[in-house]
């Protein structure tokens, strides 16, 4: 006998609870009071006049100059130095974070779908993302070299722990040359900002689990089929964030003598050594000024037979000022960067729903409105990145004559960057102190096994903030102005470097800086969706 | 779509309308009545056409044999009244690479505005709950999915395991036979 695949239950009703009655409403965090963005905004005008006068920036300092190396600090630097020479301490980490995302795996599979008790959610969405970008300002690119995607890939790959892996384990072929761009990473950095906050895989235990393997597999197909490892310099959406952001930051692995490398025939950073890999990203590290690419895996602190790589401190956007190649696709990446981190912020605002609302009535949108979502996505990103176009014509027009459009633009692009950074830090810290209290929890049942949703009670706790409120508020409004304090740096000394010296010709990139920080401090100054 | 409609769309970005804190549409969500010691709902709302709509399961994880509820609730965008005609429900299995025919369920009028319908799954597995109505000679259908059980991991796991475990053997193939190939020339060249 074939059974129906479900059958109506004659009982009474089971319960009577109406959907009204067991309605959970989202949580909204208090934005930034009106009185610290006006100042905040005062503040910024006031940075911006400078550039405005065609004051020229540093231009012909180059960080090489200003590098403190790590070996130089007393006591601890000499033996951290020492450590990170070694393999242990990074294999240790990436055990570490490896069988972390191994777990976080199995709970988003087999543990509860309530987000906020299972660990896949809690971890991926509350902490690492959000934690991730404000490492970057103390480490830089550290996070890529303890990657777990990464590592994972690595070891089916190549089938060793930290040695070099055979040469025969990878196809090792040439990354196609339409490949060998930002353009992938920029695409996949929208897609991932589409399945986050279209279709929400961050409240989604399971979808989550789903992606954090989907990029293992992806990282091991580049690896296999590619030398090198392509997926990290170029379809990593994580890895090229983190790594356009670490060329404002201070920190960077560089030679600690350059006259070393200057002279050094073999390079061991380049070419690897028996044991050590080679550089996964094609860099001389000796030679090179440009951080962007470097993923921090300390192979080349390794190699270094003559112990000259280290950590070091640099000034603070010095890269970025004078050392990053503007190219066009890693402009608009940068562009794509400061266009996506606002589109974030807007996305949590309680009004973006109601818009949501109203155009999917006039488009016909019903279910998740998932063609309404990535309409306003589209619109919002075009919308900026129009913007900064226009901005680069009217440039065009004030500048010198007959500048071309693409260095202009690819070098005035890398202004903008501190502005996605700083937002980006200030929101996320928001969603992480915010969010993040009492879910230390989910560390001793990751599963979420036994568990109930959050009730308005604990809700209510869990947005209890462990700093001042009035500190957070300085901190997300220092950051906004700190970010349009680099911009305006950065715009001085690469306007200089294109031929921008009138000040007129600075006015459109300046006010384009200005309207982006702006819009930035109005979106902290609204009330905030919790993420999960 | 006309230029002036998406002109009204840009307008309508730009607009700030007033804020309310509300539930992600289309989304589940999962509630806890304070009020009473029964298990958790799951809880979707969404808007089709004119209507807005209220999908709820009760209880948010049933088991096969278990006794459960879907709760519907829909009121119109413009003025808030509530539907009041027939809906009727169907399901139908809605995993990985079935397409089963759907079953009727059955169909409610509402009580109290809000149209229940029980049911008892005898089996785990994905479905996909629909309820169907008529309104201004409108036909509507809202979908809602419904896990019974826990779900199959070893699907994900499975496909990912397997993808990177035939790219590795292909790889690794393709490589032996090239290394033999180089061997076997290097030999020749050798005798030659």
């Amino acid at each position: 006998m074939a059974w129906p695949i479900a059958e109506l239950e004659a009982t009474a009703a089971i319960c009577s609870v109406a959907p009204a009655a067991a309605t959970t409403e989202t949580m909204v965090h208090p934005g930034l009071p009106i009185a610290w963005a006006a100042v905040a905004m005062l503040m910024m005008i006031g940075l911006s006049l400078p550039v405005l006068r065609g004051s020229p920036g540093n231009a012909s300092r180059s960080d090489g100059d200003h590098m403190l190396s790590l070996t130089a600090l007393p006591m601890i630097g000499p033996a951290l130095h020492e450590a990170l020479r070694r393999p242990w301490l990074l294999l240790t980490l990436r055990i570490l974070t490896a069988a972390l995302f191994l777990l976080l795996i199995a709970a988003g599979l087999f543990g509860s779908p309530i987000p906020e008790r299972n660990l896949a959610t809690v971890l991926t969405w509350t902490f690492w993302w959000t934690g991730i970008v404000i490492a970057v300002l103390l480490l830089g690119s550290a996070w890529c070299a303890i990657c777990p995607w990464d590592a994972l890939a690595a070891w089916l790959v190549r089938r060793r722990l930290w040695r070099r892996g055979a040469p025969h384990t990878s196809l090792n072929l040439r990354y196609p040359s339409w490949l060998r761009n930002q353009w992938p990473a920029l695409s996949m950095l929208a897609g991932l900002t589409w399945l986050e906050l279209g279709v929400g895989v961050t409240t989604s235990p399971y979808a989550t689990a789903l992606l954090g393997l989907a990029m293992v597999v992806m990282a091991t197909t580049s690896m296999a089929l590619f030398e090198r490892k392509g997926f990290c310099q170029y379809v990593c959406p994580i890895g090229r964030t983190l790594g356009a952001y670490s060329t404002t930051v201070p920190v960077a692995v560089r030679p600690i003598d350059p006259l070393v490398c200057a002279d050094c025939k073999t390079l061991e950073c380049y070419h690897g050594t028996d044991q050590i890999e080679p550089c996964p990203t094609h860099l001389v590290i000796g030679r090179t000024d440009v951080n962007q690419f470097c993923t921090s895996c300390g192979a080349c602190v390794q190699s270094c037979p003559s112990h000259n790589v280290s950590w070091g401190v640099r000034p603070v956007a010095n890269e970025a000022m004078h050392h990053t190649r503007g190219h066009w696709d890693g402009a608009w990446f940068m562009v794509g960067l400061v266009a996506l981190t606002s589109f974030h912020g807007l996305t949590m605002l309680p009004e973006w729903e109601q818009w949501m609302r109203h155009s999917a009535r006039w488009i016909g949108d019903s279910g998740q409105l998932l063609w309404t979502f990535s309409l306003g996505m589209a619109l919002s990103l075009v919308l900026i990145a129009g913007t900064f176009v226009v901005t680069i014509r009217l440039t065009q027009r004030l500048g010198p004559r007959q500048a071309d459009f693409k260095p202009l633009f690819n070098n005035l692009a890398l202004a903008v960057l501190p502005l996605a950074f700083a937002y980006h830090i200030a929101h996320n810290l928001s969603h992480m102190l915010r969010e993040s209290h009492g879910t230390w929890a989910v560390f001793v049942n990751p599963f979420g096994r036994g568990t109930l949703p959050l009730s308005t009670t604990e809700r209510h706790a869990l947005m209890t903030l462990p700093i001042p409120e009035q500190l957070l508020f300085t901190l997300q409004a220092g950051l906004i102005v700190l970010g349009l304090g680099l911009a305006v740096r950065i715009l001085g000394a690469r306007a200089r470097k294109i031929g921008l010296d009138r000040g007129v010709s600075r006015v459109p990139t300046t006010t384009f800086l200005l309207g982006v920080s702006g819009m930035n401090l109005w979106l902290l100054t609204q009330p905030m969706i919790m993420r999960m | 779509m006309t230029i002036p409609r998406l002109l009204m769309l840009t307008l309508l970005l730009i607009m700030v309308p007033t804020a309310q804190a509300h539930h992600v549409l289309g989304r589940p969500a999962y509630s806890l009545n304070e009020d009473s010691n029964t298990p958790p709902a799951m809880q979707i709302e969404t808007q089709v056409g004119a209507y807005f709509v209220t999908f709820m399961a009760y209880p948010a994880f049933p088991k096969p044999g278990e006794p459960g509820r879907v709760n519907f609730y829909a009121s119109r965008i413009d003025s808030g009244v509530s539907f009041s005609g027939p809906v009727t429900f169907t399901v139908r299995d809605d995993g990985l690479l079935i397409d089963s025919a759907p079953e009727t369920l059955g169909q409610q009028m509402p009580d109290d505005g809000v149209y229940r319908q029980n049911y008892q799954f005898h089996q785990a597995g994905d479905y996909l709950v629909r309820a169907q109505f008529e309104s201004d000679g409108e036909p509507y259908t809202v979908d809602f999915p419904l896990r019974i059980g826990d779900p199959a991991p070893i699907g994900p796991i499975g496909l990912a395991v397997a993808l990177v475990a035939l790219l590795l053997l292909s790889v690794n193939l393709s490589q032996r036979k090239r290394l033999a190939r180089l061997k076997t020339q290097r030999h020749n060249a050798g005798r030659a």
